[in-house]
């Protein structure tokens, strides 16, 4: 087991590679009384097309299926996940995204028997085809769920309209006809290409004691076989650097108009601490363009086109990329104007002020040391920074050092006309 | 937990030394009876004391100088709890260990006094244009409700329980009551929320007490009050058996039910009813999760929630139109079965095990023990996890079907969408 300390920090972080692959880290967290466990794998929504696991072909699976396995993770033959957490007095959860599956427990007492479950239950598959058919009305109705959120529309409605081909542009959840044709056998063969353990992550925090748990992890996975790890091949189309469509428009009953204008990102292809400061540089140049000290702000703001749902965004992954800037709006259509002017002043050769940059280093370094206050908040984000081989510890010193040239540089991979879309929620037509 | 320290009259101090976060939190409430008048005013001027102060007069000034502080949260709120209204103003700054070479303690405690003392006056009354751009905001704030079903639908169900009352009156106020505010009106609402609220004060992290106290009676020179008493909620009659369906441009069903106990929060009947609570559908191992979604499939959530300080509990899920009357009856079996005794030793053991850890997991956070402390402080006895695990730990059964007896469905809300419901 290796320690690593982080002493501006006061953390100390623990960690082993263990033999059949699955990377632990531990880190306690003194004077709180909960532990939060998360085992996560590398494989999200967007990896539907992979060679499967000991085979040659590759194949392409029903959309939705990564979030439909997680669902069907919780049901074992003797009943559900769920009951065993409670009794244990855990609250247990699982999310789906684009790129990880994580199975989560936090609690504040019989700590070894809920990792023990957790372990045990995402590392035990039970499918069958009538527990699967069961599942289809249930994420059924999580579709539909979704389907009447027009923030959540709005949201895929911009992504779909940035990508051509690649899969980021589907719904995690896929759509009530996709997640019709999943087999149990299509669930087995996900199950055992992605959650080997050398694909995987754990991390416990909290009021956890390091070697004590680790051991128990240990001895834990030690008892199980699993084959040989092998690379896991997945498949992306080319994918151009435009944007599939500039502008489409979407009726819902909504009271007021909502608009996002979406930059999809060159540069997809990073990793390490240059994807950890090309990332922190993109945020830190849309904070200084968008954010509620710039004088786009207060414009936009006096002017009436925005209000408290404002928000802008930077998402990075591996092969994928955008940033959205929006918000409700009486007035989508000069919103979208005026976000696209600001962007062109800067494409014009406007330039960031170094007292800026100073001062939301700051405020993000803030934003970090309060973020460290949150076990759930670590273990998320620092299972996706390793997934990218960043180090979420990196985060301040990486901070620290951004130049006004950064900046420059990494804002150059969403800047241009054609790589800028606008989507829009608009109020059902009266009489239609 | 927090030693509370008499501040001035009518205004306390709570205050919580600890090593465990690596930040400070500081949170003063303003109380006083819950109106919708009074919850209009006091929410738009919270946005106008967020939005600027007379040292800071533009929001870009104001957020810069937070930025500077190591971007140090600062935000107004409001909130309800049974028939009393709440201002908050919430702070969080990074502890000074953390940062090298710098001390931004004292100045987060000035630009707390310049944000509640030094508000952004013209000829005495808050300045119009800001005053009628906040009420906009808060305005669209209120009608976004519409465009998200699921609160839209329990807002509904709230009119309809118990209309003009605190239980269904919104801690933002009302469209209504926002449009007839004036920079006069809202300077008289801001003297009299200063002068004459009952107000708590709650600071946490890693201070030296002493110094801090000190620092705080300059920072925050409350003056001496007696708050108005603020009434107790008072059952009132209802109709029983509403039933109301709607209709909107939307795919998913929405099945909002109410139901009334007699129990309210710190009644001796209180522990019992929060296990009641958690075995019908507070949790994923509750009669609701397993029947309505697990065995049934008909929903992707169903639960139960219990409103303490209003005597209420309410019943979601989102289902298809078509099966409205399955799942309600299942919904209505779940609690029959529990009033007749349905009820396992292990579904009795996961609730406390669940009820226990889930307060024991909120005292994790700086906000979470200043939530729960300030809920439970008013209670006669001192608050522990401990008393109250105890508590939980001597709910038999049978205390949960006589609990379950006094469970009465009052209404039903369903949101459909437009072209699947028959009727």
């Amino acid at each position: 087991m290796k320690t690593i300390e982080f002493k501006q920090l006061d953390e100390t972080l623990y960690y082993e590679k263990l033999e059949n692959g699955l990377d632990v880290y531990i880190l306690p967290k003194k004077g709180f009384s909960k532990t939060f466990v998360t085992f996560t794998t590398k494989y999200g929504s967007v990896d539907r097309t992979f060679v499967p696991l000991g085979e040659s072909q590759s194949i392409t699976v029903p959309d939705g299926i990564a979030h439909f396995l997680e669902h069907k993770m919780f049901e074992k033959e003797d009943g559900d996940v769920f009951q065993k957490f409670s009794e244990y007095g855990a609250s247990a959860n699982a999310f789906t995204s684009f790129t990880r599956t994580a199975y989560l427990f936090s609690s504040t007492d019989n700590i070894y028997k809920s990792t023990e479950t957790l372990l045990n239950f995402v590392q035990e598959p039970y499918f069958t085809e009538a527990t699967v058919n069961k599942e289809k009305g249930i994420i059924g109705q999580e579709i539909t769920m979704y389907d009447d959120q027009p923030d959540w529309r709005l949201y895929f409605g911009t992504i779909e309209n940035m990508y051509h081909t690649h899969p980021v542009k589907i719904d995690i959840a896929g759509t009530i006809e996709s997640i019709d044709g999943i087999t149990a056998d299509h669930l087995y063969t996900c199950y055992n290409t992605f959650y080997h353990p050398s694909n995987m992550l754990l991390f416990a925090i909290g009021a956890v004691e390091p070697e004590e748990m680790m051991a128990f992890i240990r001895e834990n996975q030690g008892k199980k076989e699993f084959p040989e790890p092998t690379p896991i091949q997945r498949f992306f189309e080319e994918e151009p650097t435009d944007v599939a469509v500039k502008e489409r428009t979407l009726h819902m009953d909504v009271q007021k108009p909502k608009v996002y204008m979406g930059l999809k990102a060159k540069d997809t292809n990073l990793s390490g601490r240059e994807m950890l400061q090309h990332e922190l540089s993109v945020q830190i140049a849309l904070e200084l363009i968008f954010g509620r000290t710039s004088s786009f702000y207060e414009r936009v703001y006096d002017e009436g086109l925005i209000d408290e749902s404002y928000a802008f965004d930077f998402t990075l992954e591996k092969g994928f990329g955008f940033a959205l800037i929006g918000s409700d709006s009486t007035e989508p259509d000069a919103l979208a104007k005026a976000i696209k002017a600001e962007l062109e002043k800067y494409e014009k050769g406007a330039q960031f002020a170094s007292a800026d940059l100073e001062r939301i280093k700051r405020k993000k370094i803030g934003f970090f040391l309060r973020a460290l206050n949150s076990i759930e908040f670590i273990a998320n984000q620092f299972t996706r920074y390793s997934f990218n081989d960043m180090n979420l510890f990196d985060v301040v010193p990486v901070l620290e050092e951004l130049t006004i040239e950064d900046l420059t540089k990494a804002f150059a991979s969403i800047q241009g006309e054609s790589q800028q879309t606008v989507f829009k929620v608009l109020p059902t037509e009266k009489g239609a | 937990m927090f030693k509370t320290i008499p501040f001035a009259k009518g205004v306390n101090l709570h205050i919580r030394q600890t090593t465990q976060f690596k930040t400070v939190n500081f949170s003063i409430k303003w109380r006083r009876a819950l109106t919708a008048k009074c919850a209009s005013e006091r929410t738009v001027l919270t946005n106008v004391l967020q939005h600027s102060n007379a040292k800071y007069t533009t929001t870009a000034a104001f957020r810069s100088f937070l930025d500077d502080l190591y971007g140090t949260v600062l935000y107004f709120d409001t909130s309800k709890r049974g028939n009393e209204h709440t201002v908050m103003m919430n702070m969080e700054t990074v502890n000074d260990q953390y940062l090298a070479n710098t001390s931004v303690l004292n100045e987060v405690l000035g630009i707390m006094h310049t944000a509640i003392f030094e508000p952004n006056l013209e000829n005495g009354v808050f300045k119009e244009s800001i005053v009628e751009r906040e009420k906009k905001m808060v305005i669209q704030r209120i009608e976004s409700i519409f465009d998200d079903k699921s609160r839209f639908a329990q807002m509904r169900l709230q009119e309809i329980l118990r209309p003009n009352e605190p239980a269904s009156i919104s801690a933002n106020g009302t469209v209504e009551d926002i449009q007839s505010i004036t920079p006069a009106s809202l300077v008289a609402a801001y003297e009299s929320m200063l002068t004459t609220d009952k107000i708590d004060i709650y600071v946490a992290g890693d201070i030296n007490e002493e110094e801090l106290v000190a620092k705080l009676k300059k920072a925050l020179p409350f003056k001496d009050r007696i708050p108005e008493e603020i009434p107790t909620v008072v059952p009132q009659k209802h109709p029983q058996n509403d039933y109301v369906r709607e209709q909107q441009e939307m795919k998913q069903g929405k099945l909002h039910i109410g139901f009334s106990t007699p129990v309210r929060f710190g009644d001796a009947d209180f522990a019992k009813m929060q296990i009641f609570n958690g075995v019908f559908g507070g949790y994923p191992h509750a009669k609701l999760f397993m029947n309505v979604r697990e065995k049934e499939s008909l929903a992707y959530y169903a639960s139960s929630s219990y409103a303490s300080h209003y005597g209420l509990l309410f019943v979601v899920s989102g289902i298809e139109a078509k099966n409205e009357e399955k799942a309600l009856n299942l919904i209505k079996e779940q609690l029959v079965a529990i009033q007749a005794g349905n009820i396992t030793d292990l579904e009795l053991d996961q609730t406390k095990a669940m009820l226990t850890n889930q307060l024991k997991e909120s005292l994790d956070s700086a906000r979470g023990q200043i939530e729960i402390f300030d809920q439970y402080k008013d209670l006669p006895e001192e608050f522990s996890v401990e008393a109250w695990a105890t508590k939980w730990q001597a709910v038999t059964k049978e205390d949960v079907v006589d609990i379950a007896k006094q469970v009465k469905l009052e209404a039903v809300y369903f949101l459909s969408g437009k072209e699947q419901t028959a009727q």
